[in-house]
């Protein structure tokens, strides 16, 4: 009230007279923080609207961004395996399954489906495989060309940012061109290269040519390295250290942040990797990946009937990146956001 | 070997720099410099695992595949290196282009026959839909981000997250949710629409939906109008999942936008929507045009999604799916490493041309 009164007084009063109904629409309008020719509405008030709205709109963003997650974990608690009608339970289910593991007359208890997808369900897939032979896989898979990745990516990029060396543009350049062969129209030629050097049954593929580094990894912290002072790495070559000593004990501690930001990155990318592991490994391979196997669980009859045991698979899919995603996400998403001023 | 080589070519132009700048006419060879051998040396070593890998993932098995896309091998287990080390015995009967030639003319089709290589790169080129659609959400999302609002951080967490989420995980939960009787339709008042089964059994046809009778037309062959709504179902999934990650792109652009400008213009009395036009877009255009090239990008390589959602089918799958089918599945090694070969050129090719958009654009 005490704000549409100060309103008032500045509006122009020997201006033309307007209807009572524009009036009155003025002042409303004025109290949500639009000015028009009757009212003009306070900067502040202009604010806290558009705050607000913002507050709507990005809530209702995140309710779609998040409901999908949401629709997961309570699939993954519905019960489909006591037969009769129960198969359409997640076909029509919005927020809880209409019959869940809580209810009476569902065996097994609240944690069944995850219980039968740890224990059972995996070796309907390949003989002798587990949800935790998965697990393993998959952390081979992350974890050891990831680590090892980073590294040689983290030492081509030293190379590339403070070592003056003949053929340091002509390599770069070499690197760069590479980036425009796009995977899958060479995915033919690497599957009989792989498949020749025998690395397709045993799960190599998706370990060795991880360990060699990744081009965009390398100029991601090509990127970083620019912006270190160079009077370090004068310091300690006067002080006789020689560049292994320097990438060791300088370079590595000093890019850790974006070291780290990238292993995150390609963490997540390897653990996701679906396409790798159903190209490349034989289905009846006990190294495929958790998301091949999860895959593969859709086509066994069983569990296409049960289906809530392939939404609790998804989840424990999901669980483990979004868990570190959430731990690192200020470093993930400052290093994103530093590709993208940068680019 | 090649650094010694290298640090003495270094050396040269410093040499004669010297020989101008000095008055002798002949001057004693200076040793190698250690540091210079120090640098190369290092240089090189600290590159060459990337150099390997490059080469062999990437370089050796791009021409193994040129070369492949002109015989007819088609054996995963022969001998390949036969193969290619007598390239010239090798190539395809009916002509080196034999596969080139048979993916522009081989058709598929009911009643309206097209050419199967268009069909799938229909396809491919339909998902793209969602590239400006997600474009726009995320520069409005990122506009609403930037604004100086508490609890901006969580927002950019929440929405990066189905960006790190598995996509067979997402795939199953969207498969569901989009099912006759899902979330979808109940929210949309659609009982029993079947999104994603308009392939195989059921035929969609135009006169279906629009309630016409008009016989004959391309929109009637059901062999193309089956799976539209699965497309649009893996659009909307598309763009879900990517959402996250352009919004933090977006917003890392906006902050670069220049705030004196944008204090002028208000100042001068520009209204938002003004200075959102006027100032930020220009300022936000570099982010936009990385954002197109990647998506293209990207959106040239879908392949996943629809072969999760609904399975190899010629009426919803991306054009790698011809490459993993020729090429993988069926052992026509040769024929698959051709579609990629055109698919090399193809991303290429639209790069290009959107380098050259780009290029106009700044003049």
């Amino acid at each position: 009230m005490n704000n549409n009164a100060e309103n008032i007084k500045t509006a122009p009063e020997e201006e033309k007279q307007y209807s009572a109904f524009r009036y009155a629409l003025g002042a409303i309008l004025a109290f949500f923080g639009f000015s028009s020719k009757t009212h003009r509405a306070s900067k502040k008030r202009a604010k806290m609207v558009g705050d607000i709205a913002t507050y709507i709109i990005l809530l209702f963003g995140s309710f779609l961004m998040v409901y999908p997650f949401w629709w997961m974990i309570a699939g993954s608690f519905a019960n489909t395996h006591t037969g009769g009608s129960t198969g359409d339970i997640l076909r029509r289910m919005v927020w809880w399954p209409s019959f869940s593991m809580l209810d009476e007359g569902s065996n097994g208890g609240l944690f069944r489906n995850y219980d039968v997808l740890l224990n059972t369900a995996f070796t309907r897939v390949v003989t002798g495989y587990s949800f935790w032979r998965a697990l393993i896989n998959n952390l081979i898979y992350s974890i050891v060309p990831v680590v090892v990745g980073v590294i040689t990516s983290a030492s081509a990029a030293f190379a590339f940012a403070k070592i003056e060396w003949v053929g340091r543009n002509a390599v770069f350049y070499f690197l760069l061109a590479a980036i425009m062969v796009p995977g899958p129209s060479i995915m033919t030629t690497q599957y009989v290269m792989y498949n020749d050097l025998g690395w397709r049954d045993n799960g190599l593929v998706l370990i060795i040519p991880g360990l060699f580094g990744s081009i965009m990894t390398a100029f991601f912290i090509r990127q970083f390295l620019f912006g270190l002072p160079t009077s370090i790495i004068e310091a300690a070559k006067i002080d006789g250290a020689g560049y292994f000593r320097i990438f060791v004990g300088f370079i590595l501690p000093l890019a850790m942040p974006a070291i780290m930001a990238q292993g995150l990155l390609s963490f997540m990318g390897c653990w996701n990797n679906y396409m790798g592991s159903f190209i490349m490994i034989p289905r009846s391979s006990l190294w495929i990946n958790l998301p091949h196997a999860l895959a593969l669980l859709e086509n066994v009859d069983t569990y296409a009937q049960d289906y809530a045991v392939i939404i609790a698979g998804s989840v424990l899919c999901v669980l483990p990146v979004m868990i570190l995603f959430a731990c690192f996400q200020k470093l993930i998403i400052g290093s994103l956001m530093l590709t993208g001023s940068k680019e | 070997m090649q650094e010694n080589f290298a640090a003495a070519s270094e050396a040269v132009p410093a040499e004669t720099v010297a020989v101008e700048g000095s008055v002798k006419p002949k001057k004693a060879r200076k040793p190698i410099n250690q540091q210079k051998l120090q640098d190369n040396l290092w240089g090189w070593v600290f590159c060459i695992p990337l150099i390997v890998g490059t080469i062999w993932f990437v370089y050796i098995a791009f021409i193994m595949a040129l070369l492949l896309s002109f015989t007819a091998y088609n054996s995963i287990k022969g001998d390949i290196w036969e193969t290619l080390f007598h390239l010239g015995d090798n190539i395809h009967p009916d002509g080196a282009f034999y596969w080139y030639k048979y993916a522009f003319t081989y058709e598929i089709g009911g009643d309206f026959k097209m050419n199967e290589m268009g069909a799938y790169l229909f396809n491919t080129v339909f998902y793209m839909i969602g590239i400006p659609i997600g474009m726009i959400l995320a520069v409005f999302f990122a506009v609403c981000m930037s604004r100086d609002i508490k609890g901006g951080n969580v927002f950019r967490v929440l929405y990066y997250f189905p960006c790190v989420a598995s996509t067979v995980s997402i795939v199953y939960t969207f498969k569901l949710m989009f099912s006759t009787t899902g979330v979808m339709n109940q929210l949309l008042g659609l009982d029993g629409f079947q999104w994603l089964d308009l392939t195989g059994n059921t035929t969609l046809t135009w006169n279906q939906l629009a309630g016409t009778s008009t016989p004959g037309a391309f929109m009637n062959d059901p062999f193309w109008c089956q799976g539209f709504f699965s497309k649009l179902v893996i659009i909307i999934m598309s763009v879900w999942k990517g959402l996250g990650g352009t919004i933090i792109l977006y917003i890392a652009g906006l902050s670069g936008v220049n705030a004196a400008t944008k204090e002028a213009a208000e100042i001068d009395g520009a209204n938002g929507w003004q200075i959102f036009w006027k100032v930020t877009m220009p300022d936000l255009y570099p982010t936009i045009f990385y954002n197109i090239v990647t998506a293209v990008i990207g959106g040239m390589q879908i392949y996943m999604e629809p072969v999760l959602l609904v399975g190899e089918r010629s009426s919803t799958s991306g054009y790698v799916s011809l490459i993993w089918g020729y090429g993988v599945n069926q052992s026509k090694v040769s024929q698959g490493a051709a579609y990629g070969m055109i698919l090399a050129i193809m991303i290429f090719v639209l790069t290009m041309f959107q380098f050259w958009l780009d290029s106009r654009k700044s003049d």
